[in-house]
């Protein structure tokens, strides 16, 4: 499998405090990871600095040569002073690219295509933002809380709409979440992150650690290891017990 | 051409440059920034009398200098950013009346800093003015999609690889020198209306990003143009006749706006 972006021993500190320490990810072209962890656990700070916008106190990140990243950041700070139409956005780039009718009907925006975008909603505002990174016809997207503030129809469709993309692109995934579980029913691989990497594999395994129980506890634990995995491939299943205190 | 063609030249490309740039000043929320950064400029005036050079470039260096310490003292995170702002204009514009008084320029000299003056409007101030406007909108329109791209999300911005702290130290630049450009015309206490007021008009019937920026620069034209020939026919300043007219056309187009009772999107 290529290697498609690689963070090795990343260290991040913000104003005295530990953000990510000693911490390493790979995500190899066809995987699908997800990052969870409680509030403040760094999740987005690694997302940042594997996209290259922070730049870590030690560690590096490696990427393919040339690698296409579509991005999906958290929020839009869209101020309503700011007219600016869907159509307009989806063209709104430094390459000068224009819009492509199948990414369009792919993530079902064609109605929306008139309308301003302060005047979406929260599930058409992620899928008009999914449609802008498809435009970059990337290997791999990351997207950072996708789902947050949708409600749970919007989270289910914005899921379905990934796993579709996923599949018939054949593209990497990387994004963070803290939906534990849409997480668990739909991801490949989750990875969990507290200052470290906690655990990480399958999320039936992941759900089963001591280290997951420690941070979500007990009965969400025991929630998540029931649900029914339906990825019909086989992985190692060993966790990855990546422990690097201090 | 006489020296008031040449004036009324200079105020409309001051009023087309101010127009975009006023647009991004109000998404991006900068209406304080612009109005910090003229009040320095009375520090600029002193630094130039003290020193003996072009006020224009005394007047650019301070408000430079200006921007760079209100960037350093943000990532300070000690104040916010109004007090910050407010802290440094009123320091800069005290210091500043003060260092003139001691410098010996009198009431008129002040009052022409504060309001705007045409008949102190030279050849070379229309020429440098012309000049900055053009060097400024060139600027602008090169960097377009990369600022519009980092008003919608720094982040995504940047993922896509725009540079935003430079876009940001161009868009601060470019307001340093169109209020270094533009204190003979409209003066130092009213600049930052010559940037928000049409691009505020302009907002009200637009529906997209480059349709505002134009709009704006179409009324700020017809406002500067026409304060600047009611001062020449009256004894009026011109700097408060052009943001009297820039307000009233506001105050009818927003009236207008209401009664068609369609939200702006």
């Amino acid at each position: 499998m290529t290697t498609l972006i690689e963070g090795i021993d990343l260290c991040l500190s913000r104003q005295a405090r530990v953000i990510l320490s000693n911490v390493s990810l790979k995500v190899d072209a066809g995987d699908f990871i997800t990052l969870i962890g409680p509030n403040g656990a760094g999740k987005s700070m690694l997302l940042k600095t594997l996209l290259g916008l922070i730049k870590p106190d030690r560690g590096r990140v490696i990427r393919k040569d040339g690698l296409r990243i579509g991005f999906v950041p958290e929020s839009l700070n869209l101020d309503p002073t700011l007219p600016m139409s869907v159509a307009r956005f989806l063209t709104l780039n430094t390459h000068g690219g224009g819009l492509s009718e199948d990414i369009i009907s792919e993530t079902n925006i064609v109605d929306l295509l008139g309308r301003q975008m302060t005047a979406l909603s929260g599930g058409e505002r992620q899928r008009v933002l999914l449609a802008r990174a498809l435009h970059a016809d990337p290997e791999i997207l990351i997207l950072d809380e996708p789902a947050q503030n949708l409600d749970m129809s919007g989270q289910l469709n914005l899921y379905a709409l990934m796993e579709k993309i996923f599949k018939q692109r054949k593209i990497a995934i990387l994004m963070v979440s803290h939906d534990l579980h849409l997480v668990m029913s739909s991801t490949q691989k989750v990875v969990c992150l507290y200052e470290h990497i906690c655990c990480s594999g399958e999320p039936q395994v992941v759900a089963k650690d001591p280290e997951f129980i420690s941070l979500f506890g007990e009965d969400m634990a025991r929630l998540l290891a029931v649900y029914p995995h339906e990825h019909d491939h086989n992985h190692d299943h060993s966790t990855n017990h990546g422990h690097h205190h201090g | 051409m006489d020296s008031f063609t040449i004036a009324i030249l200079a105020g409309v490309a001051l009023a087309s440059l101010a127009a975009p740039l006023g647009c991004f000043v109000i998404w991006r929320r900068m209406a304080y920034f612009g109005d910090g950064l003229s009040h320095s400029a009375l520090l600029g005036v002193a630094v130039s009398m003290a020193f003996n050079i072009a006020s224009e470039i005394a007047i650019l260096f301070v408000g430079v200098g200006f921007a760079a310490f209100l960037v350093f003292l943000q990532s300070r995170r000690i104040l916010a950013t109004d007090t910050l702002l407010g802290l440094l204009a009123h320091a800069t514009l005290a210091i500043g009346i003060l260092a003139m008084s001691l410098l010996g320029a009198d009431e008129i000299d002040m009052h022409d800093y504060l309001l705007g003056s045409i008949t102190s409007v030279t050849t070379e101030n229309a020429i440098y003015i012309i000049a900055t406007a053009l060097l400024c909108l060139t600027g602008l329109i090169k960097l377009w999609p990369g600022l519009l791209l980092m008003v919608t999300s720094e982040d995504l911005a940047q993922a896509e690889g725009v540079n935003v702290r430079y876009h940001e130290a161009a868009l601060m630049l470019a307001m340093a020198l169109l209020v270094a450009a533009s204190i003979q015309l409209v003066g130092i206490l009213l600049i930052t209306s010559l940037l928000i007021i049409p691009a505020s008009c302009a907002r009200l019937f637009s529906q997209s990003p480059e349709k505002m920026a134009l709009t704006a620069g179409l009324i700020g034209i017809i406002c500067v143009a026409a304060g600047m020939l009611g001062a020449r026919e009256t004894t009026l300043d011109p700097g408060p006749l052009i943001v009297a007219i820039m307000v009233g056309l506001f105050t009818v187009l927003l009236g207008l706006r209401l009664i068609q009772r369609r939200p702006p999107h």
